[in-house]
């Protein structure tokens, strides 16, 4: 399946889910609604014509004027890429875990949840990971936390 | 009669143990000898390099992202340069994809190395790291003519590359390459047929293959168990389609196929430099890319096929000169999570054998 083969497939068989958004700029990248995640993510992992059953990477982001949850997802057996994400508001931001569908979520999500706030409902392990244990200072990779001694770069 | 019974324990291995490769913490919870659990503690390492690039420029993060991967800081280069260019759909000159390609598989091949010295001492045999790093050097030394540095090269640059090769490097790295293929025969006939390397490698540590996509795993290990699945194939990048080489699979999924999968990718990457050589171009080496280097807004995320799995970065651009978001991911990070799964109710001493086979490192973790 090639790339403009993929989009129409997914335009076809998913467009009730997930909208097209045109800032990708090599594969495709869907936007989806986090209450449709869990349903999405088990779908396209299970669907023969897909079988998306490898997780390349979860990465939170902060916009400036959102929150959000980028996954990119790879299939190993058809050779196909998908990127689709969640945007979220500042205001209690929360996602499904998608660990039930592909287990190397795990980590990615602990990250997410811990650098940017992003809670993460049915986790099965939701402590810290990179900050120390007793770390009360807010949310290091959101773009309003700054280190005490952060110097910004001057501009070029 | 008194019976007897054994009390669970935890251990601490790590932070500074010898076989860790840099500062992973497992707490083991121990039965004896035998391993119940293992539960990886990650963190020390980290310097917050996505935090950084954001409050720097593109050219300047390629530098700092050297240190994420430091073993291989070719491909770190590399995968962030190719990011970039497919945010700003730059055109590469032939000659500078030429040299990313002998430079990324010279670097592959020291990578491979390491990790063939530091499994076999980390099992007990001293000898093949001695070998392996003396092998290694030459790769090293033609690294230092083409750049200056030995780690952190910073060479591959966004839109090309940083220098011409030399003229004498093209025949040092002909003769370096046959060394290092005949090596690794050498390298065979050394531990392939010991009995003691057999009994503590084969059959230890098995990978079933739906595991291991489930968790993310890739590269080498991946392959091991069965699944021929290499990026430079399936997800095409560079010019890799140009040469002939084979991607080698194992079946069993144990540490021997997984220290025999490297050796073979060794001999294939010699394979692929030694094309390269032969058929480079001549021309320019460097696009022209604006010093305010500003792609438009957008994001990519980008994947090679580094020695230790796939290697990712995530990059988003807002249209101004500095990135807005940059995860990196490497292959380590799903292989240091798959671990608990598959050492449980191993022996210590097979963890320690398990964890080497899987080459991890861990900057590319914490980053």
């Amino acid at each position: 399946m090639t790339r403009d083969e993929l989009k129409t497939y997914l335009d076809s068989n998913y467009s009730d889910k997930i909208r097209p958004l045109d800032t990708g700029r090599y594969d495709l990248i869907y936007e989806i609604n986090a209450e449709n995640l869990f349903s999405f993510a088990k779908a396209i992992a299970e669907d023969e014509n897909l079988k998306f059953d490898y997780i390349c990477n979860i990465g939170g982001s902060d916009t400036g004027e959102n929150l959000e949850a980028v996954y990119s997802v790879a299939s190993v057996s058809k050779k196909l890429r998908l990127d689709f994400k969640v945007i979220l508001p500042y205001e209690n931001p929360e996602i499904e875990s998608v660990q039930k569908v592909w287990k190397g979520a795990n980590w990615h999500e602990r990250e997410m949840w811990e650098l940017f706030g992003i809670n993460i409902k049915n986790h099965n392990d939701l402590k810290c990971f990179l900050l120390p244990e007793d770390w009360n200072q807010g949310h290091p990779m959101r773009k309003d936390w700054d280190a005490p001694d952060f110097v910004r770069f001057p501009e070029l | 009669m008194t019976e007897y019974r054994t009390e669970e324990y935890q251990i601490n291995m790590g932070p500074h143990h010898p076989s860790t490769h840099g500062v992973c913490r497992l707490l083991l919870t121990m039965d004896g000898e035998k391993v119940i659990k293992v539960e990886p503690y990650i963190g020390y390492l980290h310097r917050s390099i996505e935090k950084i690039c954001e409050n720097r420029t593109y050219q300047m993060c390629i530098p700092i992202l050297d240190r994420f991967e430091y073993v291989t800081a070719m491909s770190c280069n590399y995968v962030f340069s190719l990011a970039s260019e497919r945010l700003a759909a730059i055109e590469v000159p032939e000659r500078a994809e030429y040299l990313r390609v002998i430079m990324l598989e010279l670097n592959r091949i020291a990578s491979h190395l390491i990790f063939f010295g530091t499994t076999a001492m980390d099992i007990g045999a001293l000898t093949p790291f001695l070998y392996a790093l003396r092998e290694r050097e030459m790769i090293m030394d033609l690294f230092e003519m083409t750049c200056g540095q030995r780690l952190t090269y910073n060479y591959i640059r966004i839109g090309g590359v940083s220098k011409d090769i030399q003229e004498e490097f093209i025949p040092k790295c002909r003769e370096a390459i046959k060394i290092i293929d005949d090596k690794v025969e050498e390298y065979k006939r050394l531990l392939n047929g010991n009995p003691i390397w057999k009994a503590r490698t084969i059959g230890v540590g098995k990978l079933d293959p739906d595991l291991a996509i489930a968790y993310g795993a890739s590269g080498p290990i991946l392959r091991a168990s069965g699944v021929s699945y290499d990026l430079r194939r399936d997800d095409p990048y560079s010019i890799y389609d140009r040469f002939d080489y084979n991607i080698p699979t194992y079946k069993n999924g144990d540490v021997y196929d997984r220290y025999m999968i490297r050796l073979d990718e060794i001999q294939e990457s010699c394979k692929i430099v030694s094309q390269a050589l032969d058929s480079m171009p001549e021309g320019e080496i460097q696009a022209k890319v604006r010093p305010r280097f500003m792609p438009p807004e957008g994001e990519v995320y980008t994947r090679i096929e580094n020695s230790r799995g796939e290697m990712g970065v995530y990059l988003r651009s807002n249209g101004t000169n500095k990135p807005l978001r940059l995860k990196a991911r490497g292959g380590s990070y799903a292989h240091l999570q798959l671990l608990p799964e598959i050492s449980t109710n191993c022996l210590i001493a097979d963890l320690v054998a398990i964890f080497a086979s899987f080459d991890i490192i861990m900057p590319e973790i914490d980053r």
